[in-house]
């Protein structure tokens, strides 16, 4: 099955894309596609998902079962860093 | 006189062109602060029910507090205070920028301007000689914002209206150099008095109960703003802006007339965007403030201008689809200039597209296409053609035109762009609040969906809780008046390092969000002084102010707010939301939309109102709110 990835801004600037999609197997979790990004990604990756949550659909996986939180087709996994403004 | 205050108001009347200046009433002071506070005790006062907003009885109230005029962070703010003709409610704003901290120069709390002119006019007060000239305004009348400022020149502090006010848009707002007092239409009331301008000057200085603790202490609080992740650093690269990439990754963005949640091409609105792309060196600030929240940017034949902010990328960009920053940027400058608010427009500009896309109007506004944008702008200021439509706001063009169902306002003020569906407190706050649709009176969506500590914000827990607290804390904040962004100052910088996706920040969440009862308790216990506001509060006026005094003094205001709009004919029918909040699901995993009908007789209980949302008596007399 495929999901679609929308990385934080600043990753988004080392892969020149602000959203991509992979391939995942069919129990695959949020891990899984972490992963992946963090092969695409490169070193500086670590750095980069330090602060950042990730939303499936737009919930936290915090709410749900966190990194192992299993993905359906056509899931949007993004990662997000908290801010705030008016 | 209590420190803090300057001790006078200045009632003028437009049509007699006289004016008189009264002594503050110390009792209120103490009761509701100054800004909103005292402003809405005095219109409550000073007004009959069923007065016409627009008319001459409806008073346009400029209200400061005793923060104001001090070199405090982010305190200098006004308050403008009516009755709504956009909510046929309370009316309220309140306003950065400099004429606050002129009217603390010129020795006045607050001004009161009472019926109206026969033509343009602008007053000019000096507060040094204790006068007030009227001058008209004829030369004038039709000038942006910006121009008129410009005309008016720099050795005054002013507040002004465009053209937007002057025509009486039911969603025009009151400028200070390059901020608005934008919601619930307080321009089109300054306009319905064919009051221009408001200029200020005088050179008295704040009286404090404490200088030298107040001026130490401020030292230590702009360190450690100048080191806060917020405060100090996002806001200052990247305005407020920087939340978009946040709110659109939550599915909370408004998209499509807040159809959808999530804007694909929303990249290109981002603040780290404008930062990479747009923004210009210069950046602003309201006079006093080290937050330098201000973007500036370049407009093609305009020249450097204040940027967008959160607010109008969100309601003017993804909620039209339009990702093209350069577009929106244009917008923003011409509402700022015209003088109207820019949630209310993008919001009205939204359901007029939707009302074309489902043939219910023929405007040629479409979704995702900036043409006709520039001129209904125009239209809607200058009260042209269908203009004159959405002139009046999304509640009655909805009327007019129908789609009840996706008019997106409460009580007729238009929401904000933080779509309630993924965001449970903030939809109880916008249902509840009164002045309508707004998140800037409480603020609960930054407890639960954008900031750096959030709860899970689609379960019930806390969720009626939160917005009275928060409520009470915003109608306090209003009253000082401070910029309620220094209360994202109150997260510490640690917890903005924490990795959000560890067991212990997972663990912290758990045990907040399960706190229950003590959440609110904590929040209303009479100590000491602990936070930044309350000590200056403290230092100024010489009374002690803790959380525990703010929580009561801000329920009393939001109480008196709530029975104004009771006089006013308001229900408890009005705390509700759109229809498209409540029924229709914007997640994938939700049936249906918001659960207001589970949170909001909550929500009245622990406000102790009764089951029609009507304060009970033994709640106002535990407030002292005296009718």
């Amino acid at each position: 099955m495929r999901v679609s990835v929308e990385p934080t801004y600043e990753m988004t600037k080392l892969l020149k894309i602000d959203r991509f999609e992979v391939e995942i197997a069919d129990a695959a979790t949020v891990a899984d596609v972490v992963d992946k990004t963090k092969i695409k990604v490169g070193p500086e990756f670590d750095r980069l998902v330090r602060l950042a949550a990730v939303a499936v659909n737009g919930v936290l996986v915090n709410y749900r079962q966190g990194m192992k939180t299993r993905l359906a087709d056509g899931d949007a996994i993004r990662f997000v860093k908290a801010s705030a403004g008016g | 006189m209590i420190k803090g205050y300057a001790g006078r108001i200045l009632e003028v009347d437009l049509k007699s062109r006289t004016f008189a200046f009264k002594p503050l009433d110390e009792e209120i002071a103490r009761l509701y602060i100054g800004g909103k506070g005292y402003g809405t005790r005095l219109l409550y006062d000073m007004t009959d029910a069923g007065i016409d907003p627009l008319g001459p009885d409806n008073p346009l109230i400029f209200a400061t507090g005793p923060l104001n005029g001090s070199v405090a962070p982010q305190s200098n703010r006004f308050a403008v205070v009516c009755k709504s003709p956009l909510t046929g409610g309370i009316g309220n704003a309140t306003c950065g920028g400099s004429y606050a901290y002129g009217m603390k120069k010129a020795g006045i709390d607050i001004l009161i301007c009472k019926n109206k002119s026969e033509t343009p006019v602008r007053l000019e007060i000096d507060g040094d000689k204790s006068e007030v000239t009227f001058l008209d305004a004829g030369d004038l009348w039709g000038k942006g914002t910006y121009e008129t400022q410009e005309i008016l020149g720099k050795k005054k502090y002013h507040a002004v209206i465009g053209p937007a006010g002057e025509n009486m848009v039911l969603f025009a707002g009151i400028v200070s150099d390059e901020r608005i007092a934008g919601r619930t239409g307080v321009g089109a009331v300054m306009g319905s008095k064919k009051l221009k301008a408001v200029s200020v000057s005088g050179s008295r200085k704040l009286e404090m109960d404490d200088p030298e603790a107040f001026k130490e202490y401020t030292k230590t609080i702009r360190t450690l703003f100048r080191d806060h992740p917020v405060l100090g650093h996002s806001m200052e690269a990247f305005g407020t802006a920087g939340i978009v990439k946040t709110t659109n990754a939550r599915n909370i963005i408004p998209t499509h007339n807040f159809k959808y949640g999530h804007f694909d091409k929303g990249m290109s609105l981002t603040g780290e965007y404008m930062a990479d792309n747009t923004l210009v060196g210069t950046k602003s600030s309201c006079i006093h403030c080290p937050v330098t929240c201000g973007r500036q940017v370049n407009i093609e034949g305009i020249g450097t201008v204040k940027g967008p902010e959160y607010e109008t990328l969100g309601l003017m960009g993804t909620n039209l689809e339009i990702s093209d920053i350069t577009k929106v940027q244009e917008w923003n400058y011409a509402a700022d200039d015209m003088g109207m608010d820019t949630i209310s427009l993008g919001a009205v500009l939204g359901f007029t597209m939707e009302l074309q896309e489902r043939g219910m109007l023929q405007s040629g506004l479409t979704f995702g296409d900036a043409a006709g944008v520039p001129e209904i702008i125009r239209d809607i200021a200058h009260r042209h053609g269908l203009g004159n439509d959405l002139a009046d706001g999304v509640k009655r063009m909805s009327a007019k035109y129908g789609g009840h169902e996706f008019a997106m306002h409460v009580k007729g003020l238009e929401l904000s762009a933080y779509d309630p569906r993924g965001s449970f407190a903030q939809g109880v706050e916008y249902a509840t609040t009164n002045r309508g649709g707004c998140h800037v009176q409480g603020g609960s969506m930054y407890m639960e969906s954008v900031g750096p500590f959030t709860i899970n914000p689609q379960n019930l827990k806390l969720k009626a809780d939160i917005p009275i607290v928060q409520q009470n804390l915003a109608c306090t904040i209003n009253s000082m008046v401070l910029c309620i962004f220094t209360t994202y100052g109150i997260v510490p910088k640690f917890v903005h390092e924490m990795d959000p996706k560890s067991w212990q920040y997972r663990l912290a969440v758990a045990a907040f969000e399960n706190s229950g009862p003590m959440f609110r308790i904590l929040q209303s216990i009479k100590g000491r002084p602990m936070l930044w506001w309350e000590k200056w509060m403290t230092f100024i006026t010489g009374t002690t102010i803790s959380s525990g005094h703010l929580q009561e003094i801000g329920g009393r205001i939001f109480n008196l707010e709530r029975m104004y709009n009771l006089r006013e004919g308001l229900t408890g029918r009005d705390d509700t939301l759109p229809p498209r909040m409540l029924h229709e699901p914007i997640f994938k995993h939700m049936s249906s939309g918001h659960p207001l009908d589970k949170l909001l007789p909550r929500y009245y209980e622990l406000r102790g109102w009764d089951a029609g949302g009507v304060p009970t008596r033994k709640t106002l007399d535990k407030l002292h709110v005296a009718l």
